[in-house]
């Protein structure tokens, strides 16, 4: 089954900017896919346009069969949303935003009682369960924010750049924890400009620029595709920045040696 | 026997909890503040100024100002909670964790109007009470007073809603605020009686659609109006639900909540 379907995809914005230009995109149930792309290339726009926060201006997306317009509650009930900003509610607590998080997703209290509790200790948040969101360091928020991501037993889970200015040991429990759920089922989407990252995590991979998915397959494949022997020669190539690959940069470096 | 709740109750009383929770844990701002600010009208206008008009229309000057001021106090705090409540949310962001969930519009908007509503509510009992002991306020007609009041609520908690959905910064919903709401209130009569005025100011009184409010609620209390009590449910019945759905409008498009 197919957990997330996207046709044409197209994101017109009342400025007149095109930011997703007819993006078609399959994404297998229990997949690891990485989607990268420049600033701007549109990302975040069709990450938003999955989860309900934009609204698509032309094409369709289904998450697990569900269309996310017509059936929007049942296609967001599946879908977990970690942002790229930690957009924690200041007036919570640690605990009160994974409980109510559960809440807007219609989990019984109980429920939301365990499942809190479970993830106050896997995120090493339960000594700040009580501390309001604000008074949180940038890493215990982007703990928090993955915690909430995935309160809910989500089946898709969306992780946009969520690593982004972690430290390295945050970021290996991050990415520990999305491996374990990844095999444990849920299906994974995610951003970021760690190419290595996307390259040891992800089954397959699409290059998004200028609002069109412009390459899509495991690594090798890209790499094969832009015939560059690995995937970060493959982004510099789409992007246009051949000249930054660390094999020119290790050449000239031999060149000054010599 | 206690049913279990439904997602979509447990989704909506979690909506509305946040809301309610939102100004409880702020409650020296948002309930002691606005408190404070109603007891002293009550005590300048009230015990100073009443000392020398003694009576309006027949009726204790006190007695006369009190329902004003509880209806003035209802209506602002809704207003100012919901507008407050909202711009917070979309400065911060947290608003998405709502907008990406399974709430539907209509719950979305009812929740964040019956935070404010609460909030008023609170104020305008806690006055009430205290009116009531300090000075005895009666309740002469309950069936209108009830319904004036939560339809007052409810009209201003959506004001604030759209004002809240509509900002861009805070200084919006304090313009909206500070120089509109605040002169209609203060222009629709809360602290005299219309016939007092000279003309015109008298007849434009009579646009200000905050007057109409007020003498209900007025009527509600004590008894006495200006105006037609049926008529003016039913302008603000009309009003309140146009609003509503104006304002359900703006977010099933998503207006200025979804890019």
């Amino acid at each position: 089954m197919k957990a997330l379907d996207i046709t044409d995809l197209e994101k017109r914005y009342p400025t007149g900017v095109e930011a997703l230009r007819g993006v078609s995109l399959e994404i297998e149930e229990g997949e690891f896919f990485g989607l990268l792309g420049p600033n701007g290339a549109g990302k975040s726009t069709l990450i938003h346009c999955t989860t309900g926060l934009a609204q698509p201006t032309g094409g369709s997306i289904s998450i697990f069969g569900h269309d996310a317009i017509a059936n929007y509650a049942e296609a967001r009930q599946a879908v977990g949303l970690a942002p790229q900003e930690p957009n924690v509610d200041w007036f919570l607590t640690v605990e009160e935003t994974l409980d109510y998080h559960a809440g807007y997703f219609g989990m019984p209290k109980r429920e939301r009682r365990d499942r809190t509790k479970e993830l106050l200790e896997t995120f090493s948040l339960t000594e700040k369960r009580d501390e309001r969101t604000r008074t949180l360091s940038g890493g215990m928020k982007r703990r928090l924010i993955l915690a909430r991501a995935v309160m809910h037993r989500p089946r898709l889970l969306i992780l946009d750049e969520p690593t982004a200015g972690v430290d390295v040991e945050l970021r290996l429990e991050l990415w520990h924890y999305v491996q374990k759920i990844n095999q444990e089922g849920t299906t994974i989407l995610l951003t970021t400009h760690y190419l290595e990252e996307a390259e040891q995590l992800c089954d397959r991979i699409a290059f998004i620029a200028d609002g069109q998915i412009v390459a899509e397959g495991t690594s090798p494949e890209l790499a094969e595709r832009f015939d560059v022997p690995n995937l970060e020669d493959a982004y510099l190539a789409l992007v246009g920045r051949k000249e930054l690959s660390r094999s020119h940069i290790e050449l000239s470096a031999d060149e000054v040696e010599a | 026997m206690n049913l279990p709740m439904t997602a979509a109750q447990i989704r909506f009383a979690t909506l509305w909890r946040r809301e309610c929770n939102r100004f409880l844990k702020i409650k020296k701002q948002t309930i002691g503040a606005p408190m404070l600010e109603t007891f002293l009208y009550i005590t300048v206008f009230g015990a100073a100024l009443g000392s020398r008009i003694k009576h309006l229309h027949g009726i204790d000057y006190i007695l006369f100002v009190i329902p004003g001021l509880i209806m003035m106090a209802f209506s602002t705090n809704a207003f100012t909670n919901n507008s407050s409540s909202i711009l917070q949310q979309k400065f911060q962001g947290a608003i998405q964790d709502q907008l990406s969930s399974p709430a539907s519009p209509a719950e979305l908007l009812l929740a964040f109007s019956l935070g404010g509503f609460m909030r008023g509510l609170a104020v305008a009992f806690l006055t009430f009470i205290v009116s009531v002991v300090l000075v005895g306020l009666p309740v002469e007609h309950v069936l209108v007073l009830i319904p004036s009041l939560a339809l007052v609520g409810f009209f201003f908690s959506q004001l604030g809603v759209l004002i809240g959905v509509r900002a861009e910064q805070f200084d919006d919903v304090a313009f909206a605020q500070t120089f509109v709401l605040q002169p209609l209130i203060f222009l629709g009569g809360v602290f005299y009686s219309a016939a007092l005025l000279p003309q015109p100011f008298e007849t434009l009184t009579r646009f200000d659609p905050i007057f109409y409010m007020i003498n209900l609620v007025r009527y509600g209390f004590v008894g006495f109006s200006e105006v037609s009590i049926a008529l003016s449910l039913l302008a603000l019945t009309a009003a309140t639900t146009a609003l509503f759905l104006f304002n359900l409008r703006l977010f099933s498009r998503g207006y200025r909540l979804r890019a």
